[in-house]
C-alpha cells in the first residue's frame, strides 16, 4: 500500500494533508501519518494486534474516531500501531486489524484528533484530507 | 482572507473587524495588539478563527483575541468569548482538549545565592518527584469512588486528604472547585484515563520550571502576593492530561448531532457546540468541571511534589525550604461570571482558550488578601525565556470581560522550529547561559524553542499598554524540567 501524507504548516499544533486511492488507503495513510508523528516507526517491533470496528453518522467522525481509537489503545499498553489492514472502509463503518508493539522513545504526544476545518474531499485520484492533531 | 485594510483601528492596542465583515458575524471581532504584533497576526489562520468566534449564538459585544494569540483549532488560542445562558452556546471546542490547562507559581524565602550550590540536586529531586513525560503516572493513583469525590470536589478533595493546605486552596482560582461537575456525564473511558494520571505533568509544552524574581515592577503588589527580588520560586504548567482530553474529545464528537437538531450553522466543525439551556449543553457543562476540577488537583498534587523535592534537597541545609503559593490560574476554560454589558449587568458563559482571567481590585472573587491589588495573573513566557506575574485591572472588566494574555504565543510551526534548531544544541546553549535543563523528548524540546515564540516582554509591555493587567515581577529561569 502507498503511504502518502506530509506535514502542513500550522502554528500551535501539527497538521497533516493525507491523500489515498480509495478511503482504505486514505484511513491507512493517515493512521500511519499518525504514528510517524509518534515515533521511529523503523523501530516498532509487532507485537501486539488490534481489531477495530467502528461505525459513525459521517465520513470525518470515522475519521476521527479510528485516529482516537489507536491513540487511546496505544497509551494504554504504551504501544503505537503502524501497519494497518483495512478489511472494510465505507463512509460510515470501518473493520480494520492494527499491528504495532512497543516504543523505543516517543517524539511527542498527541493530546487529541481534532475537527478543525475535517473535510474528507473526492478527488479525481481518490480521497484527500488535512487532519489538526492538538499536541 | 481577511487582512489589515479589513480591520479599524479603535484605539492604539485595538482593532475591531466590524460585523458586516461576513455575513454570518453576530458581533465584531477584536484584535488586542500593537502594531507590530497586529502585523503578525497575518501569517497563519487566526484571525479566520477568530472571526469563526463572532458567528456563535449568544456571543455579546465581541469575540475576542488577547496579544499573544495564534491559530489553534476552533477558537484562536488567546481567544475569549462571552455568551448569554439564555440565547447561546457552550463550545468544547472554544476550551479546549486540554481543559482547565493552567499555571500555579509557589514561592520560596530563598535567594538564588542560597540554592545555587543545591541546583543540580533540586533539579534532580524536581525530575523525580513530578512525574512528566508520555503515559506516565502519576503522584497518586485513585480508586474509581475516590476519582468521583475528586471531580466533584476539587481542591477540597485535596485538602481532605492532606495533599493541600488551606492557603493553597484560598490562592486558587474559583478556589480550586467549580461548581456543576457531574461525574455520571463523564465516560467510562475519560474515568479510567483519568485513574492513573493524578499527579502528572504529561509533555508537550507543560514544564515545571525553577526561576529567579529578577525585577519588581509594582512593590505594593509584589509584597501582596509574597514576591521580592533575588527570590527563588517555582512555576507549574499543565492541566487535566487524558482525562480531560477524552471529556473534550466525547463532547466534541457527540455534540456533532446536537448541531443539526438546534440547528446551528458553524463555519468549522470544531466549534461545534449546544445551547446552554439544552440538555446537551448542561451535560457537558457537568463533564467540563469534571475536569476543570481535574487539573486543580493535578497541579495541587505537583506543588506537593515540589514541596517534598525542596525539603529532601534542602532540609538542614538552610532554615526554610517552605514553598507557599503565590496563585493559580486557569487558562482554558468556560465558566459562568457577571459582567456589565451597556450598563446592565448579566451573567456570561465566558470562554478562555488560551487566555487568563484577570480580575481588578476590590473584585469578589479576588482572594482577600490579594483584594488590594487584584489578582494575581500569571504569564509563563517561552521556553529559557522571562516569565510575569502581572495583577489584573479594572479595564480587563471594560474591555476584555476579565481576561489577560497566557503566555507569550507561538508563532512558528513545530515544522519551521525543528529545522532551525537541534534540540541537543539548544539544550547545551541553555546550559552555558545558566539554565539547567531536564528534558524528556529533545525533539519535543527544539519545538519549543524561544525562537518559535512570541516575544514575552512585548506581548507583556501591550497587556500593561491597554491596562487588562499591571506588571508585578519579572522571573528568570534557572531550570526547567520538560516531559
Amino acid at each position: 500500500m502507498e503511504k502518502r501524507f506530509e506535514e502542513v504548516e500550522h502554528t500551535a499544533d501539527i497538521a497533516l494533508h493525507v491523500w489515498g486511492r480509495d478511503l482504505s488507503e486514505l484511513f491507512a495513510n493517515a493512521a500511519y501519518g499518525m504514528a510517524s508523528q509518534l515515533t521511529d516507526i523503523e523501530d516498532v517491533v509487532l507485537t501486539d494486534e488490534q481489531e477495530i470496528g467502528l461505525e459513525a453518522k459521517d465520513t470525518e467522525i470515522l475519521l476521527v474516531d479510528w485516529l482516537s481509537e489507536l491513540l487511546y489503545r496505544g497509551e494504554r499498553k504504551h504501544h503505537v500501531y503502524v501497519d494497518f489492514e483495512m478489511q472494510k472502509v465505507t463512509e460510515k463503518e470501518l473493520q480494520a486489524i492494527a499491528r504495532g508493539g512497543p516504543v523505543k522513545a516517543y517524539h511527542r504526544g498527541i493530546k487529541a484528533v481534532t475537527f478543525s476545518e475535517l473535510e474528507v474531499v473526492q478527488t479525481e485520484n481518490g480521497y484527500e484530507t488535512t487532519v489538526v492533531f492538538d499536541v | 482572507m481577511a487582512s489589515r485594510e479589513d480591520f479599524q483601528r479603535v484605539d492604539e492596542y485595538i482593532w475591531e473587524i466590524p460585523q458586516d465583515y461576513r455575513d454570518d458575524m453576530r458581533v465584531p471581532a477584536r484584535l488586542f495588539a500593537d502594531t507590530e504584533l497586529f502585523d503578525a497576526a497575518f501569517g497563519d489562520r487566526s484571525v479566520e478563527q477568530l472571526i469563526n468566534t463572532a458567528t456563535l449564538p449568544g456571543v455579546v459585544k465581541y469575540a475576542m483575541a488577547m496579544p499573544d494569540f495564534h491559530q489553534g483549532y476552533g477558537f484562536p488560542i488567546g481567544g475569549v468569548a462571552g455568551i448569554d445562558p439564555h440565547s447561546g452556546v457552550i463550545s468544547p471546542g472554544g476550551v479546549g482538549y486540554d481543559i482547565n490547562c493552567g499555571v500555579r507559581l509557589l514561592f520560596s524565602q530563598l535567594d538564588r545565592e542560597q540554592i545555587e550550590p543545591f541546583r543540580e540536586d533540586l533539579m534532580d529531586a524536581l525530575y523525580q518527584s513530578c512525574p512528566s513525560g508520555l503515559g506516565g503516572d502519576g503522584r497518586v493513583r485513585v480508586s474509581e469512588r475516590e476519582l468521583e469525590n475528586l471531580l466533584v470536589e476539587g481542591a477540597n478533595w485535596a485538602l481532605k486528604k492532606g495533599l493541600a493546605r488551606r492557603e493553597d486552596v484560598e490562592h486558587t482560582e474559583e478556589e480550586g472547585n467549580i461548581s456543576g461537575a457531574d461525574p455520571s456525564k463523564v465516560s467510562a473511558r475519560a474515568k479510567e484515563r483519568g485513574l492513573s494520571q493524578v499527579g502528572s505533568l504529561g509533555a508537550g509544552n507543560h514544564f515545571v520550571e525553577l526561576d529567579v524574581v529578577q525585577a519588581i515592577y509594582d512593590p505594593e503588589a509584589a509584597d501582596a502576593f509574597g514576591l521580592r527580588e533575588r527570590q527563588v520560586v517555582v512555576q507549574i504548567h499543565c492541566g487535566s492530561r487524558g482525562f480531560g482530553y477524552q471529556v473534550c474529545d466525547d463532547y466534541v464528537k457527540g455534540l456533532q448531532s446536537a448541531v443539526q437538531k438546534y440547528d446551528l450553522h458553524l463555519p468549522d466543525r470544531q466549534l461545534v457546540c449546544a445551547p446552554i439551556d439544552s440538555p446537551e449543553g448542561r451535560d457537558y457543562y457537568a463533564a467540563m468541571a469534571c475536569a476543570v476540577n481535574y487539573a486543580f488537583v493535578n497541579r495541587q498534587v505537583l506543588a506537593m511534589g515540589a514541596r517534598e523535592a525542596f525539603e529532601k534537597v534542602l532540609a538542614g541545609k538552610v532554615a526554610d525550604f517552605d514553598l507557599r503559593q503565590v496563585y493559580d490560574v486557569a487558562h482554558n476554560i468556560a465558566k459562568f461570571e457577571t459582567h456589565t454589558v451597556d450598563g446592565h449587568e448579566m451573567e456570561l458563559c465566558i470562554h478562555r482558550k488560551g487566555a487568563t482571567r484577570s480580575f481588578p481590585p476590590g473584585h469578589p472573587e479576588v482572594p482577600a488578601d490579594y483584594r488590594d491589588v487584584g489578582q494575581p495573573v500569571l504569564v509563563p513566557g517561552s521556553m529559557g525565556t522571562a516569565s510575569y506575574v502581572l495583577a489584573g485591572q479594572q479595564e480587563a472588566m471594560e474591555l476584555t470581560f476579565g481576561s489577560s494574555c497566557h503566555g507569550a504565543g507561538r508563532t512558528m510551526s513545530r515544522t519551521a522550529a525543528r529545522k532551525k534548531v537541534w534540540g541537543e544544541d539548544l539544550r547545551d546553549e541553555m546550559e552555558e547561559g545558566g539554565i539547567a535543563v531536564r528534558a524528556g523528548s529533545m525533539r519535543g524540546f527544539s519545538e519549543e524553542a524561544p525562537l518559535a515564540y512570541k516575544d514575552v516582554d512585548h506581548v507583556v509591555d501591550t497587556v500593561h499598554g491597554l491596562g487588562i493587567a499591571h506588571k508585578v515581577a519579572r522571573l528568570e529561569p534557572l531550570g526547567i524540567i520538560k516531559g
